[in-house]
């Protein structure tokens, strides 16, 4: 396979991770624009890790996606306190000091930049990739799925309905979290090098936007909203920054006509 | 110097305070985000340095700048509020979104990523108020953020406009239902919102002499945390957060040095979120849908 | 007693909505809870539920205080209840939406994680299938229940109630913008849960609903009890005219 085909694959790969990372907090209702943070500290965490520790990636990217998981977990119980819009600003904020931090941690480089020798390859991160895909689409049908978009639908009835919204809503940010660190670390491993720089909040709103382009009603939607702003742009083969005035012209196009995402949803059960 | 400190971070806060005023606005009249103010920021920044290299005189390249944002903020408009009611309720914050990115990426392909200077087109006169030095033009910078303030303030107090962006802010339904043009009033709080911030973005380039692709991202989206920590929906709370988040981060870079500035900046934003979401001198929380 | 509240109050910032209301319901009995708009029955229902916390007075359920339960727990014990504005959830199918109900049956992580969306042989959604076709609403079952006509939304909340398991089941305004052919069809369904053993209680405004469902009317007015009796006496009482005519007056 030639590098270039295989460079297309591997962020194809990561960018189904991360668009199920987005997935499931928006899912629960929650607009998470925080989502580059737990990417980036799932990068770093790793990256130090077989930096420092000479621990073999695969292991390290294990580790970075607990301490993203737990990161992500402690942080939800302040943040889920708050709703809507200022759940999207509290996680826009802590998208800010987590980059913010990085940027002064020099011990992984600062501003300057984190070389990550050790080498994850293709078929590994192809391999985590299909991994994810199986199990978000198994948890779709276990009660957790509609469990979460009971408690995104209509909270206090949900309440009522026995469900704990607090369990609900933390274990989807938990979880998105855990996955967008995945994301990092397997990216800090394949590409070999990390800028704090990158991991800015409008990362995280590329993610959310691509993932809203497929649609947030099944599945599949975030599949295919990854493909589609991994693929368009070699299709297109213009500049980068090209690539993202088409993105954002369809994504202004989409919403205009078809706001639900192109892929519409019949169920989670379906027959 | 701690009284320089404090005045600068005052000029500096004139700048978040037009753009937290824009942000304000959309939040307390439509209750959306207005994620592409940044981009009408960054677009009036990039223009005036075009402008100003290209030997424009001042007040012209001003204007220019400042019609540019009121530009730009009708065409968002169009496909963002417009859609509000019609479907989901994140479409306009979406949308907005959308917007800054292609603004960003029209700007790095017509004059790339480069940091530019800024040419001052007159003599930069300053004078020493006790032990500070304040600058001419950043004092101006400030009034005339303060003065455009008053001036909305009076317009949304006194005019039949005022009160119809008023009342939608209450209730959109029930503005409706009052015969409140809300399609010409709602173009009016983008249009306004477009050029505080082009005019904000004026005077920074202006100031600071500088301008740069990413200055939406790096500046404006400050505005944002100034918003929040002066109060949602107020627009003196915008200047008040404004000038804070000013001195907040001029101090930050005195003690912690420059890269410290978006931990403290958006730790405080964090921090009044969780403590008191109101803000300063917001009212009650509002079930504000994203 | 299947359900008793006692000497309950309540207040929204100074103004009392209930006072030291006492009520009992008897197993498999079917209680009409009525009173003129504002008198505090769906405030009511919220304090049986845990939607807001009580200012004083005591809940028994099955005689075990729940009064300081968390809300989420009541439905375990087998207190389930419909809503006077229908509170499906939008964007999950009927059958969706049933089996959201079936979860305090089998709480727990390893319940959520269970695969129940799997083949049409799993046997809760099995079940949730069979409840809905006992109502006639199985053609609906896949439907997005956001999009269903309000008529079979209102009786695919009942099955979602009733997928609990309760022992007691409060219903908000169940006949409340229905025709007369489909308030019939809510009247036999009713009677027909009540002779499984679940015990009713039902704020109405639809007397001859009541008439013919109910054993027994508490009448509320200002959050305070001012009348208990038969159906059939509720004309009779002085108290309940001067609470329903002096409303009207007022209104006038």
């Amino acid at each position: 396979m030639s590098g270039y085909l295989e460079s297309v694959l591997v962020l194809l790969a990561i960018n189904i991770i991360l668009a199920y990372a987005a997935f499931l907090p928006m899912v629960a209702g929650q607009l998470n624009l925080g989502v580059a943070a737990f990417v980036a500290i799932g990068a770093y965490s790793a990256g130090y890790l077989s930096n420092s520790f000479g621990l073999h990636p695969v292991s390290a990217a294990l580790m970075a996606v607990a301490m993203a998981a737990l990161t992500g977990w402690l942080v939800a119980f302040p943040i889920l306190r708050t709703r809507g819009i200022y759940l999207a600003l509290a996680t826009f904020a802590l998208n800010q000091v987590v980059q913010g931090t990085i940027l002064n941690l020099n011990v992984v480089g600062g501003a300057s930049g984190y070389p990550v020798p050790a080498h994850i390859g293709f078929p590994v991160v192809a391999a985590f990739s299909l991994a994810v895909i199986v199990l978000v689409f198994l948890a779709f049908r276990t009660r957790f799925g509609i469990s979460v978009t009971a408690v995104s639908d209509d909270e206090r009835v949900a309440d009522l309905m026995g469900l704990s919204v607090r369990g609900v809503q933390s274990a989807a940010f938990t979880a998105g979290a855990a996955l967008a660190g995945l994301a990092g670390a397997l990216y800090a491993h394949h590409f070999n090098y990390i800028e704090a720089q990158n991991y800015g909040v409008l990362f995280s709103i590329y993610i959310v936007l691509y993932v809203l382009l497929g649609g947030t009603q099944t599945v599949y939607g975030p599949l295919l909203g990854a493909a589609v702003f991994t693929l368009l742009p070699e299709l297109l083969r213009g500049s980068a920054a090209w690539r993202y005035v088409i993105f954002a012209c369809l994504i202004i196009a989409i919403m205009s006509l078809r706001p639900q995402g192109v892929i519409l949803k019949r169920a989670w059960f379906s027959k | 110097m701690i009284e320089q400190q404090i005045v600068n971070g005052l000029m500096l806060g004139s700048v978040y305070a037009l753009v937290a005023v824009a942000f304000t606005l959309a939040i307390g009249v439509l209750n959306f985000l207005n994620f592409s103010i940044p981009g009408l920021f960054m677009v009036a920044g990039m223009l005036t340095w075009f402008l100003l290299r290209a030997g424009i005189p001042w007040p012209l390249a001003a204007l220019l700048a400042i019609a540019s944002g009121g530009l730009l903020a009708l065409l968002v408009e169009r496909f963002t509020y417009r859609l509000m009611s019609r479907s989901e309720h994140f479409v306009p914050l979406v949308t907005s979104m959308a917007f800054l990115i292609l603004f960003e990426n029209l700007v790095l392909i017509v004059w790339g990523s480069d940091l530019q200077r800024v040419p001052l087109p007159f003599e930069s006169v300053s004078f020493k108020l006790g032990p500070t030095v304040v600058a001419v033009p950043q004092l101006a910078g400030l009034g005339c953020a303060v003065l455009a303030v008053a001036l909305l303030d009076l317009v949304l107090k006194k005019t039949r406009i005022g009160r119809g962006l008023r009342t939608i802010a209450e209730d959109a339904e029930v503005a409706i239902m009052l015969g409140v043009g809300v399609g010409r009033v709602v173009p009016v709080v983008f249009l306004v919102g477009g050029l505080f911030t082009a005019l904000s973005g004026f005077l920074f380039a202006l100031n600071y002499q500088q301008a740069s692709p990413f200055m939406g991202e790096e500046i404006a989206l400050k505005g944002i945390s100034a918003m929040v920590v002066g109060g949602m929906g107020n627009i003196w709370g915008a200047i008040l957060g404004g000038l804070l988040i000013g001195v907040v981060e001029t101090f930050s870079i005195h003690l912690f040095g420059a890269r410290a500035v978006d931990i403290s900046v958006y730790g405080l934003l964090l921090a009044i979120l969780f403590v008191r979401p109101t803000g300063l001198l917001g009212g009650a929380v509002r079930q504000a849908r994203v | 007693m299947v359900l008793e509240i006692s000497s309950l109050s309540k207040s929204f910032g100074g103004l009392k909505v209930i006072d030291a209301l006492s009520i009992g319901v008897e197993r498999g009995e079917r209680l009409a809870l009525i009173g003129p708009n504002g008198a505090g029955k769906t405030t009511v229902f919220n304090l049986i539920t845990g939607v807001y916390p009580v200012d004083a007075g005591k809940i028994l359920l099955g005689g075990n205080d729940i009064t300081a339960l968390p809300s989420r727990y009541r439905i375990r014990r087998g207190l389930a209840r419909t809503f006077q504005n229908i509170r499906l959830m939008a964007h999950l199918t009927a059958i969706e939406n049933v089996m959201i109900a079936q979860y305090p049956r089998a709480p727990g992580a390893a319940a959520m994680l269970q695969p129940v969306g799997f083949g049409r042989a799993n046997r809760w959604r099995a079940e949730a299938r069979a409840a809905l076709a006992e109502a006639g609403l199985e053609a609906y079952a896949d439907e997005p229940a956001g999009a269903l006509p309000y008529g079979i939304q209102k009786r695919v909340e009942l099955v979602r109630a009733l997928a609990a398991a309760p022992r007691v089941l409060l219903l908000d305004e169940p006949a409340a913008g229905l025709n007369a052919a489909e308030t019939e069809a809510l009247h036999q369904a009713l009677e027909a849960i009540a002779r499984r053993g679940v015990t009713l209680v039902v704020v109405e405004h639809d007397m001859q609903f009541v008439g013919r469902l109910c054993s027994r009317v508490v009448v509320l007015n200002f959050g305070c009890k001012i009348a208990e009796c038969a159906p059939r006496d509720i004309h009779a009482d002085g108290k309940v005219r001067e609470a329903y005519l002096g409303a009207e007056e007022h209104a006038a």
